[in-house]
């Protein structure tokens, strides 16, 4: 297999670090070779948070290079823009739509950019992106907490993953705790058919 | 998290991914070392956390020792009577710890014993990059350094057995990429850890009066050429051999291997790589072999010249010819921040005149167009943060003019607008020692800002300084009851243990009394009013004053309100609201926000402290009807 390069953009507590686990646990079960890089920072919440996994026999390091992005899942539109230099003309970008303001665009009294900024920003990278009502989807599942997951059952639709749709769920079970696996299971589901369909 | 216990699997050949410091935790493990301690701090915490989870059921004695020196003394001793120990601890740890490990590299260890030191490139959650390969050559101790997390649990392994060879504490340095990326990790056999041993008295090896240190000083420096050989011999020192091109080479280490080897296939080079896993001492037979063999060899390291400073002395005798190449003489290499693969891409394509397989430039002056005032995200005090209670109190209170000595923790992130709280910081606990030179030397009211764990680690001593030398100064200790930043480990003032068991209290209260200070009050922050009366009392104090603001760290009541089914009682904002933006400009919590220049709660931020009800002048924010 070619090397595959997945980057993971949000938030901190929007739960990206939980679903790059997910990914590079799944990745395991396949035999494949996996590197899954995180960065733990200053902050337990609210600051922005990457998370990279790379899947192949010559992966070495967590680093994805500048356009060499297969993926990027976006948790949150202006961390997706950020992150945005990882993509080239091919890459998929699947984006959720939860804004979380910075409080740095707060305290100058400004509004969030506009959607269709954004959106047209990213088109110079790539043109292949999907907007995900993740917020809904995931209060549907049962708690904006499960968006991760909405997301993951995106990308798995996309059917270019390299990892099974079983081998993702093996490992979401494996890593969220017993009470909310049905929950997230939804929410897994919910992400699949919104893009599917 | 993944469940702890996955660790504790006895499946041999088993492939689980694991972070490198729960391969670490794996390691220890299947080295059957019965001892842990450690004090939290990134990129280390997981290697305490993933042990204290599953200690008592893996028969493992682990605890959060007061601070990393503890650390090392604690599991020193054990060392001593044949159990084998670790101690992990982030980079500036060491430097807490250095005192012990100088003089125990001397005394050495019957038991195997390591010592994880996991640095931090690009100061991602510290106060510097320094790099603790130095501190093996500063005190003779061998040091391996994996690169993936395979090799941490492997080497983790081997350092127990090489310092039990070598009766000698023995470093395992990772740094934060390979800490904190996680990879597949083969499982070998768990052993079960000794937790008894003995005590051999033997004045002359384990007391270090002069008279047995000097001698000591020579058994030390003939171990060193032991480990001299172990190293030449070492399978983690090795080439991996690339074909018939012996004009170029590399030599490589930790993390700065895999982005060479990427760099290198993406530039079509191919090359023979030496790379080095046990890089104090190193092999000095094999690196003198490797610059024979090759008319240029290039280093790719992190951080400092550790290793060219020695491949070039090693030159020198073996190969004089031969040119070495990294950042030292010529910097193709950056010596500051974290390695990437893009930085040695350039390096060696600018080394070795290739043409770079990337269009960097053009992609970085598209991407600069479109992020080009995009606001930035910096780590922000969580939402319902009690520290932003206290720091609103003390901005109202002692105001822009006094001077905030500030400490190692969550509350480091006072700094950022509008709270605007802390002036100076550099190491754990010296926010009270500054403090006192500041308020000496000044006539400004000056306020030390220190967390619970942090004055535990190392802020008494200071205190007792404080109260002796009669400092008139106010210590604002900011008791969120845990170890917030680093992932809410237990300390003294919790009445947890690493071992998951209850232990009495220890209240800061009393610790101050008994330092002598003749003013201690402890407050709840959210309780404003009173919190603000205590504070400009202990301003006007004309000794050493300390206030505790009290409340537990947010993200612990948030999960357990979950924990027990209850939602988050969330605020909103009523018709009441002029817009006034008070409690944007006071408070810069992250879950108020504009929507359509409207104040606004995020619904899903905000954890219900109610702090900007507290502080609203129009009575404008109440709590949600229901949840």
């Amino acid at each position: 297999m070619k090397e595959f390069n997945l980057v993971l953009a949000g938030v901190g507590g929007q739960g990206v670090l939980l679903a790059a686990e997910i990914l590079g646990t799944a990745a395991v079960k396949e035999g494949l070779n996996v590197r899954v890089g995180e960065i733990h920072g200053m902050a337990q919440r609210g600051g922005a948070a990457v998370s990279t996994v790379r899947i192949g026999e010559k992966v070495f390091s967590p680093f994805v290079l500048n356009g060499q992005a297969n993926f990027i899942l976006g948790f949150e539109p202006l961390e997706t823009l950020r992150n945005i230099k990882y993509a080239s003309e091919k890459t998929l970008v699947i984006m959720g739509d939860e804004k979380i303001p910075p409080p740095e665009l707060t305290l100058k009294n400004m509004d969030y950019p506009q959607m269709k900024e954004i959106l047209k920003k990213i088109k110079r990278f790539s043109k292949n992106i999907t907007l995900v009502e993740t917020s809904r989807l995931a209060k549907e599942a049962g708690s904006i907490l499960t968006q991760n997951v909405v997301l993951l059952g995106a990308a798995a639709s996309t059917g270019k993953l390299p990892i099974s749709n079983k081998s993702l769920i093996e490992a979401l079970k494996e890593l969220i705790p017993a009470q909310h696996i049905k929950m997230n299971l939804k929410a897994f589901e919910l992400g699949y058919n919104y893009v599917k369909n | 998290m993944p469940n702890p216990h996955v660790l504790l699997q006895d499946e041999h050949g088993k492939r689980v991914l694991l972070l490198g410091n729960e391969a670490i935790a794996r390691g220890i493990l299947e080295a059957g070392i019965g001892v842990v301690t450690t004090y939290p701090g990134t990129p280390a915490s997981e290697i305490g956390d993933s042990i204290s989870a599953i200690a008592s059921e893996a028969g493992v004695y682990m605890e959060y020792s007061v601070n990393e020196i503890v650390a090392v003394e604690v599991a020193a001793g054990a060392a001593n009577c044949g159990v084998r120990g670790l101690t992990a601890m982030k980079h500036v740890g060491l430097n807490v710890a250095a005192d012990a490990l100088m003089t125990l590299a001397y005394v050495g260890v019957r038991g195997g014993y390591v010592v994880v030191t996991a640095d931090d490139p690009e100061c991602y959650s510290s106060q510097n990059e320094q790099d603790n390969r130095f501190y093996a050559l500063l005190s003779n101790l061998p040091c391996l350094e994996p690169s993936n997390p395979q090799e941490a649990k492997d080497m983790t392994i081997s350092a127990v057995e090489i310092s039990e060879k070598l009766e000698l504490p023995v470093m395992l340095r990772t740094t934060t990429r390979v800490s904190h990326t996680r990879g597949p990790v083969v499982y070998g056999k768990i052993t079960k850890p000794r937790l008894k041993g003995s005590f051999i008295k033997d004045v002359e090896r384990l007391v270090m009066v002069p008279a047995n240190s000097r001698p000591k000083h020579d058994v030390l420096l003939r171990a060193v050429e032991k480990a001299k050989e172990i190293s030449e011999k070492s399978p983690y020192n090795k080439i991996i051999s690339k074909g018939k091109n012996k004009e170029y080479g590399l030599i490589s280490s930790s993390s700065a291997y895999n982005y060479a080897v990427e760099a290198a296939e993406l530039l079509g080079l191919t090359v023979d790589i030496l790379k080095l896993g046990m890089t104090h001492p190193l092999p000095e037979k094999l690196i003198g072999q490797f610059l024979k063999e090759h008319k240029k060899v290039v280093v790719v390291e992190e951080l400092e010249p550790y290793l060219e400073m020695q491949v070039k002395t090693i030159a020198k005798d073996y190969a004089p010819t031969t040119e070495v190449y990294g950042k030292m003489r010529q910097p193709h290499f950056p010596r500051s921040g974290e390695l990437s693969t893009r930085a040695v891409l350039i390096g060696l394509a600018d080394i070795t005149g290739r043409k770079l397989p990337i269009n960097f430039q053009e992609i970085d002056a598209r991407y600069v167009e479109v992020v080009t005032g995009l606001p930035s995200r910096p780590p922000v005090l969580c939402a319902g943060c009690p520290h932003r209670a206290s720091f609103y109190v003390m901005r109202k209170v002692a105001g822009e003019k006094a001077v905030y000595s500030t400490d190692i923790g969550c509350y480091t992130l006072g700094i950022e607008p509008p709270l605007n709280i802390g002036d100076i910081m550099i190491c754990m606990g010296a926010s009270i020692g500054m403090a006192q030179g500041i308020s000496k030397t000044t006539e400004t009211n000056t306020i030390a800002v220190i967390g619970d764990s942090t004055f535990f680690h190392s802020g008494i001593p200071r205190l007792v300084n404080a109260v002796y030398n009669n400092h008139r100064i106010v210590v604002a200790v900011l008791d969120n009851l845990t170890t917030a930043m680093t992932g809410h480990q237990p300390h003294p003032g919790t009445g947890v243990t690493g071992m998951q068991t209850v232990s009495e209290r220890i209240a800061i209260e009393k610790v101050a009394e008994g330092c002598g200070v003749k003013w201690v009050r402890t407050v709840n922050p959210f309780n404003i009013k009173e919190a603000e009366e205590t504070l400009k009392e202990a301003l006007r104090y004309s000794g050493t004053s300390l206030i505790i603001f009290r409340a537990p760290c947010a993200l612990m009541v948030v999960r357990e309100r979950r924990r027990k089914g209850l939602g988050v009682a969330t605020y909103r904002i009523t018709e009441k609201c002029t817009n006034c933006m008070a409690c944007i400009k006071m408070l810069g919590c992250p879950a108020i926000t504009l929507e359509k220049g409207k104040v606004n709660i995020h619904e899903n931020l905000c954890t219900g402290c109610g702090l900007c009800a507290s502080v609203c002048p129009y009575k404008a924010i109440e709590p949600s009807a229901t949840d």
